[in-house]
């Protein structure tokens, strides 16, 4: 029995739509229009407990008003949805008590008093034990560096320690299932990977289920394995990251530097087949796929012909993949269709 | 086999009284913290006091005000009527200090903080209630006590233990009509999604005519305010018992059945407004 199960989840929302200026508010006023916007239209989504799942999608596909379904907030126009043997939005409080959710762009701390109040508050909403909530707290205190502005409110403390400090009061009753709305957003790189560890931390040692939507995929390499993309409120593509790349971004390049401009590279190309070079002055590039040749045979062929003074090799890049796609270029399969062998993207 | 059902029930109703004192803690920590923020801010805590003894003042010669110009309204004498505005005082005073948090209720919903009141597990509504401490409300309260006090000194009332225990019976149930009332409005603003929705502020203003006997009013203003929306409970009924007024006293006793009537339905029609929530920025 999967964590989250959803069948046929649908959220419609009605938009009032207004002309422009005040002759348009007012036409509104007595000629009411609007229109519906499919937001989440008919998706199917099934998260495994212990998984740790990527949601993607362009601004406005959806992720968002999944996440607000699953975790109880919002109320689905139709279709099926449990969590853990819950319908949310029927049990909120049930399933809060399962739940840690952590909305970047909002904050669950009390804006205007100490941290560690937040805390201790949640501590008593939650009803955490005693002893788990101080090994808790101390735990996340050291690995999320709360320590210096635990008693600062939350009001005055830096974007990156708010993020830090909501996370930790998301994972102080040791919620089953994680909910995080675009966590990193805003964040500097070194408080990027703090929180990015953290997260991995509790996947590892408690085998918390992870639902992360983010625009960052520096997030999704860290810390999920499966991703799921939503767009236009349907899902798009639901996979393994790895199998994503393995199907859809299998080319490498390696680029060399070359002691000498080459003279010709038709000999090269007569070696490698179905691999793509180019040349620029003293540089060489050789895309090829990693299914079919071993960097160290493209290295080998190229050093054979010409002087190699240096080489690095780009991996597939998953952003590239992931644009790709959200700009309609490359169209992923569903995931109930087997995966056609497609090599270039 | 029976006296397992009765251990079953006993443990469920036990269960129910747990539940009850731990929504009732919460709701006190959830408005300590509120408490704390305020008193975070001296300088604005300071001219919130201030205000709140102005408020006391202002009601006060509103009181004088009517002594010089009216001393007796439809049959009902001035004490009589000033215990009347005293419980609107007293019931406004109670909402604003400890359940100030509806008149927020709008801008949370419009700007989807809302969110977060709804994967907290407590009851939304008593974060709605705790959300917010209005000490203004301290100086409508310790004005209405002292009319109250002043009233009942001028009017010849045999107080038995059991007229005593009625006043306050009358004066928990009012304060809890008038909170009901307060989030029943405040519950619009799920139909009507503007940041400053005005039903509340228009409901709270109706209560002004509960500040005077019902007498005075058209039968379609008493409806308004006896079943509509029963800030009748809230003074003209409670007043009428206490002082016993024939006619209306017997009314005055259905008090607490209208508490628990306004707030049945401020829950239901909370819940059904709840549904239609849509959180913002989707």
């Amino acid at each position: 029995m999967p964590l989250i199960e959803a069948r046929g989840l649908t959220k419609k929302f009605r938009q009032a739509v207004k002309e422009p200026g005040l002759v348009g508010s007012l036409k509104h006023f007595f000629t009411r229009q609007y229109k519906d916007k499919l937001a989440v239209d008919h998706i199917d989504l099934s998260v495994e407990a212990g998984e740790s799942v990527a949601y993607l999608g362009p601004n406005g596909a959806g992720k968002s008003t999944t996440i607000k379904m699953l975790t109880g907030i919002l109320v689905p126009t139709s279709g099926s949805l449990v969590v853990d043997g819950l319908v949310p939005y029927e049990r909120r409080q049930q399933n809060a008590r399962k739940i840690g959710v952590v909305f970047g762009q909002r904050t669950q701390l009390w804006w205007d008093i100490p941290v560690v109040e937040s805390f201790n508050l949640a501590r008593d909403m939650y009803e955490i034990p005693p002893r788990r909530y101080k090994e808790n707290l101390g735990q996340f205190t050291e690995m999320l560096g709360l320590a210096e502005f635990m008693n600062i409110p939350a009001g005055k403390i830096s974007l990156g320690q708010r993020m830090r400090a909501d996370l930790c009061m998301a994972l102080l009753h040791d919620p089953k299932l994680l909910y995080l709305d675009e966590p990193t957003i805003g964040l500097d790189i070194a408080v990027k990977d703090r929180i990015r560890k953290f997260i991995r931390s509790r996947v590892e040692e408690r085998g918390t289920t992870v639902m992360l939507t983010t625009h960052d995929l520096g997030d999704i390499e860290d810390i999920c394995k499966r991703i799921v993309i939503i767009d236009n409120g349907k899902i798009i593509h639901d996979g393994d990251l790895a199998k994503l790349k393995d199907t859809y971004a299998r080319d490498r390049v390696i680029h060399f530097q070359l002691a000498r401009p080459p003279e010709s590279i038709e000999p090269i190309c007569a070696e490698l087949p179905a691999c793509e070079l180019a040349t620029d002055g003293l540089r060489l590039s050789v895309r090829f796929d990693r299914f079919v040749f071993a960097a160290g045979e493209i290295a080998a062929a190229v050093m054979s012909h010409v002087e190699v003074v240096d080489f690095r090799i780009d991996e597939p890049e998953v952003e590239a993949l992931i644009r790709k796609v959200y700009l309609g270029q490359l169209s992923l399969d569903s995931p109930s269709q087997p995966a056609p062998a497609v090599v270039e993207a | 086999m029976a006296a397992d059902v009765a251990a079953g029930t006993r443990s469920a109703a036990a269960a129910r009284l747990v539940a009850a004192r731990r929504l009732v803690y919460l709701y006190f920590r959830c408005l300590g913290q509120q408490m704390k923020a305020i008193m975070a801010y001296e300088a604005n805590f300071i001219v919130l006091m201030f205000s709140a003894v102005l408020v006391q003042l202002a009601g006060l010669a509103f009181i004088w005000a009517i002594f010089q110009r009216i001393p007796d309204v439809n049959g009902w004498t001035f004490w009589q009527v000033v215990m009347m505005s005293a419980l609107i005082f007293v019931t406004e005073g109670v909402g604003s200090l400890f359940f100030e948090g509806t008149w927020r209720l709008s801008y949370l919903v419009y700007t989807g903080q809302f969110d977060q009141m709804l994967v907290r597990p407590i009851s939304p509504i008593v974060q709605v209630l705790a959300g917010a401490v209005g000490f203004n409300g301290l100086g409508n309260i310790v004005t209405g006590f002292v009319l109250i006090g002043i009233a009942m000194a001028n009017v010849p009332v045999q107080w038995t233990p059991g007229r005593v225990l009625m006043l306050v019976i009358l004066l928990v149930s009012a304060a809890t009509i008038r909170v009901a009332i307060n989030l029943a409005s405040a519950a619009s603003t799920f139909w009507i999604r503007s940041p400053w929705s005005m039903v509340p502020m228009f409901v709270h203003q109706l209560g002004d005519f509960a500040k005077y006997p019902i007498t005075i009013y058209s039968v379609a203003v008493q409806a308004l305010i006896v079943v509509a929306v029963p800030f009748a409970f809230v003074s003209f009924f409670p007043t009428a018992f206490v002082f016993g007024v024939e006619a209306w006293s017997l009314a005055g006793l259905l008090t607490p059945l209208v508490a628990i009537y306004a707030v049945v339905m401020a829950v239901w029609i909370f819940r059904v407004g709840l549904n239609r929530y849509e959180s913002s920025g989707h």
